[in-house]
């Protein structure tokens, strides 16, 4: 039992640390997420040359073979700088599903650029109908030649709006929820077919409503097995809920810090705020919130690491206890802040935005007990 | 003790239900025009242009149960909008402290919804101690105007109103709450200067307003000088009871059955989901409970006595059921609440996460629920506090 991070990863930390410091201020934030693309390219380029986009790959694979522990030290910071850069989307996600799948001349093909962040990937996964569930696929894809082609609408398709590739999943086989028949391809964000929609999201990041029509795929883009992409799907979302619920673990510590330093600096009644009980109570809970959501994460992260065979269980009761502790952090930074903390001005509110986001992505507290209890 | 409407009463609702049905919109009409002859319309009709006044002033004199229904039944028809700062906060100040030719002077245009008002009572250094307030109005050596400075935040809707109510201090060598002077003056005019402050979601309602020497005849001041706590303290009752919004949350319960019904979950809807289900319950049964204790409190304010001990928790308990039927419309939408500005999947989920940032604000505002326990600690269960 050892919970000490070696030097590689203490500096890693130290890093990532002093990247959010100098360049996430909120000021610079907005600046990026009003660009065209919704973040910073010269950011994602730090991000590439320092490694960061290579952590979560083999060696073999031209990544720097990272570990579990790396991208929850790495996604932690990122949380504490409400990050815009794809990580997620590009690196976790479309890579996730890459470095599982693909075959070796693919990985060749893809995965340096994705490294040297040349190149960004994303994966639509979710339909409208589907709620959290991953294995509720309409979009199809039938075999054709040599290939296949696919038809169907995937929603919130994260930061597609800059991808080069998009991982799509879509039946080839069963019923529209049945685990087996679903198959994850590689497409090309800008061939005939695919439309794009673009919008924001209300945490300031991007997100697409993709309509895939008549969209010809060759077999050689087929990621893993035919049938199979269901269980390669659940590893990408496993790895995604950690990366998840570490960011947030980062903004939950600055939710909790900032609003201890409002109250002691902010005077009603003739007292700092920190005075009255009721507010140290309060603190009190979310520091307590905050600390517990952090054990699981460690507890989750390590479990991953090892392969253990109760990491699924222990990820469901990770992402429940993220959505809930987090967005009772956040609202009572919120509350705690008086009219301060509805204004866009501090960061606080921002991170309540970006709370309930987390929250809403791969499945909800509420769906994560019921899975936990299953 | 007896629930059971009798025939008046329904008789009552009848025409209030006829009421709202012939005066509804039609698609097509100019709105302002029919936002002020459904006004029009409703003083006719005895005072339901503002049900709250009394009848001294021309309003309907209505009994509780009266009240009751007038709320349950706004609470689905489309009642042109309207701005509580007026009908709702300043009028009643107006009637208890101003003196006739005051009454005569501002009401009629309160009541025609020809002025807009704001209440500036808040300054970044007083909020929830409100009496902590700064903001400074001298009285001429002549004794005809008072000449204002200093700074209000928050104060909503500044920006488009013609008037404002505004606590300032005209005496500073007392305790605080002592000292304070109830003015009213136009927001047009030299040396006031509204900014806007941007809330969570991009809205903007609330605003920094700067008083640089701003001039008010001192027949703008209700009351006596210095005695200005004393009448707002009145007001901010009005104000709290009128936020708790009970009628209006068992619509938005049902609204939110409904969408949550429209979102499918295997081969139902997420209504038939336990855990949502049991959220949904929980909110039924608490509106359930605070429909009667709204009931009690009407009942206490009409028999002539101070408003009971149950009225205090209403907008405790008015305001953080408004936030979970906030929150859970959010959770209803799933990801899709997530896209801003934009319609995806669901089609209620476009607004439901300006809907939740926003009632983020309702256990702030009109007292901090911090706050208003403490108030309910001291005067309904008369504790003491050893220390701060
Ligand atoms: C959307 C919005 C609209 C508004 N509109 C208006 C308006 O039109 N006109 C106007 O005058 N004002 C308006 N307000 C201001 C509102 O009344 C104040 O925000 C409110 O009184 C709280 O004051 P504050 O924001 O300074 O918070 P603070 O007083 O700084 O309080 C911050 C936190 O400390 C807690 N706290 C404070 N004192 C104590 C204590 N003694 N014990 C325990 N906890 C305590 C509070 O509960 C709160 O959680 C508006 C505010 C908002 C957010």
């Amino acid at each position: 039992m050892n919970f000490e991070l070696t030097n590689e990863q203490q500096m890693l930390q130290d890093s990532v640390a002093r990247f959010i410091q100098d360049n996430y201020d909120l000021e610079s934030r907005a600046k990026s997420a009003a660009s065209k693309s919704g973040f910073s390219q010269d950011h994602w380029q730090t991000m590439a040359d320092l490694g960061w986009l290579g952590l979560g790959f083999d060696e073999a694979d031209g990544g720097f073979g990272g570990g579990h522990v790396d991208i929850m030290l790495l996604m932690e910071q990122f949380g504490k700088g409400l990050v815009l850069e794809p990580l997620l989307a590009s690196v976790i996600l479309g890579g996730g599903a890459l470095k599982r799948g693909a075959c070796a001349e693919l990985k060749t093909e893809i995965l340096p650029g994705l490294i040297d962040g040349s190149r960004q990937l994303a994966l639509a996964y979710a339909e409208e109908q589907a709620h959290f569930d991953l294995h509720d696929v309409i979009t199809t894809a039938r075999s054709k030649d040599d290939g296949f082609i696919i038809n169907g609408h995937k929603s919130m398709v994260l930061h597609a709006g800059t991808a080069d590739q998009i991982v799509v999943s879509a039946r080839t086989s069963g019923g529209q929820i049945d685990e087996n028949g679903i198959s994850l391809f590689l497409i090309d964000a800008d061939a005939e077919g695919v439309k794009r929609e673009n919008f924001p999201t209300v945490d300031g990041l991007q997100a697409c409503e993709v309509t895939l029509k008549d969209v010809i795929v060759g077999s050689n883009r087929l990621l893993g097995e035919l049938d199979d992409g269901f269980a390669i799907l659940n590893n990408v979302a496993t790895d995604a809920i950690l990366a998840l619920s570490a960011e947030a673990v980062g903004a939950m510590e600055i939710l909790y810090k900032d609003t201890v330093e409002y109250t002691q600096q902010r005077e009603q009644f003739g007292h700092p705020l920190a005075d009255f009980q009721v507010m140290q109570h309060r603190m009190v809970e979310m520091f307590m919130e905050y600390e517990q959501c952090k054990s699981l994460l460690y507890r989750a992260t390590m479990e991953a690491a090892q392969g253990s065979a109760t990491t699924q269980r222990t990820v469901h009761a990770l992402k429940h206890l993220v959505g809930k502790s987090g967005i009772f952090i956040a609202e009572n930074a919120v509350q705690l802040h008086g009219g301060m903390g509805m204004t866009e001005e501090l960061r606080i509110g921002h991170y309540l935005k970006r709370m309930i986001v987390i929250d809403a992505q791969f499945g909800n507290a509420d769906y994560h007990l019921q899975k936990f209890a299953a | 003790m007896d629930i059971e409407l009798g025939s008046e009463d329904l008789a009552f609702r009848e025409d209030v239900r006829g009421f709202f049905a012939e005066n509804a919109y039609k698609a097509g009409e100019d709105y302002n025009v029919w936002r002020l002859e459904w006004f029009k319309k409703a003083a006719q009709m005895g005072g339901w242009d503002v049900p709250k006044w009394s009848k001294e002033f021309g309003g309907p004199g209505w009994t509780p149960t009266q009240h009751y229904i007038w709320e349950q039944e706004t609470a689905t028809a489309t009642l042109p909008w309207d701005m509580p700062f007026g009908i709702g906060m300043v009028a009643p100040i107006i009637m208890a402290y101003g003196n006739e030719e005051q009454q005569k002077r501002f009401l009629p245009d309160i009541r025609a919804r020809k002025v807009n008002w704001c209440q500036g009572y808040s300054e970044p250094g007083a909020g929830s101690d409100l009496a902590a307030l700064k903001t400074k109005a001298v009285l001429s050596e002549d004794g005809t105007h008072y000449t204002v400075n200093g700074t209000k935040i928050w104060t909503t809707m500044a920006q488009i109103a013609d008037w404002i109510f505004c606590l300032t201090r005209t005496d500073d060598s007392g305790i605080k709450q002592e000292g304070i002077t109830f003015l009213l003056f136009p927001m047009k005019q030299k040396g006031i200067e509204v900014k806007p402050i941007i809330t969570l979601g991009g809205a903007h309602s609330v605003n920094m307003v700067y008083f640089t020497d701003v001039s008010v005849p001192v027949e703008n001041r209700i009351g006596e000088e210095g005695k200005g706590w004393t009448y707002a303290k009145g007001l901010l009752q009005h104000e709290r009871t009128g936020l708790a919004g009970i009628s209006r949350s068992i619509v938005a319960l049902e609204k939110l059955k409904e969408q949550a019904s429209s979102v499918k979950r295997g081969n139902g809807s997420l209504m038939d989901e336990p855990s949502f289900r049991a959220k949904v319950a929980e909110l039924e049964i608490d509106l359930m409970a605070s429909e009667y204790t709204e009931l009690r409190s009407l009942a206490s304010a009409s028999a002539g006595s101070a408003p009971g001990p149950e009225s205090s928790i209403l907008k405790l308990k008015g305001t953080e059921i408004q936030q979970r039927i906030a929150k859970l419309t959010v959770e209803a939408g799933g990801i899709y609440s997530a896209a801003w500005g934009r319609g995806v999947g669901h089609k209620f989920a476009k607004a439901g996460m300006g809907g939740y940032l926003a009632s983020r604000a309702f256990t702030i505002y009109g007292g901090a629920s911090e706050v208003q326990k403490d108030v309910i600690a001291k005067n309904v269960l008369g504790l003491k506090r050893s220390t701060t």
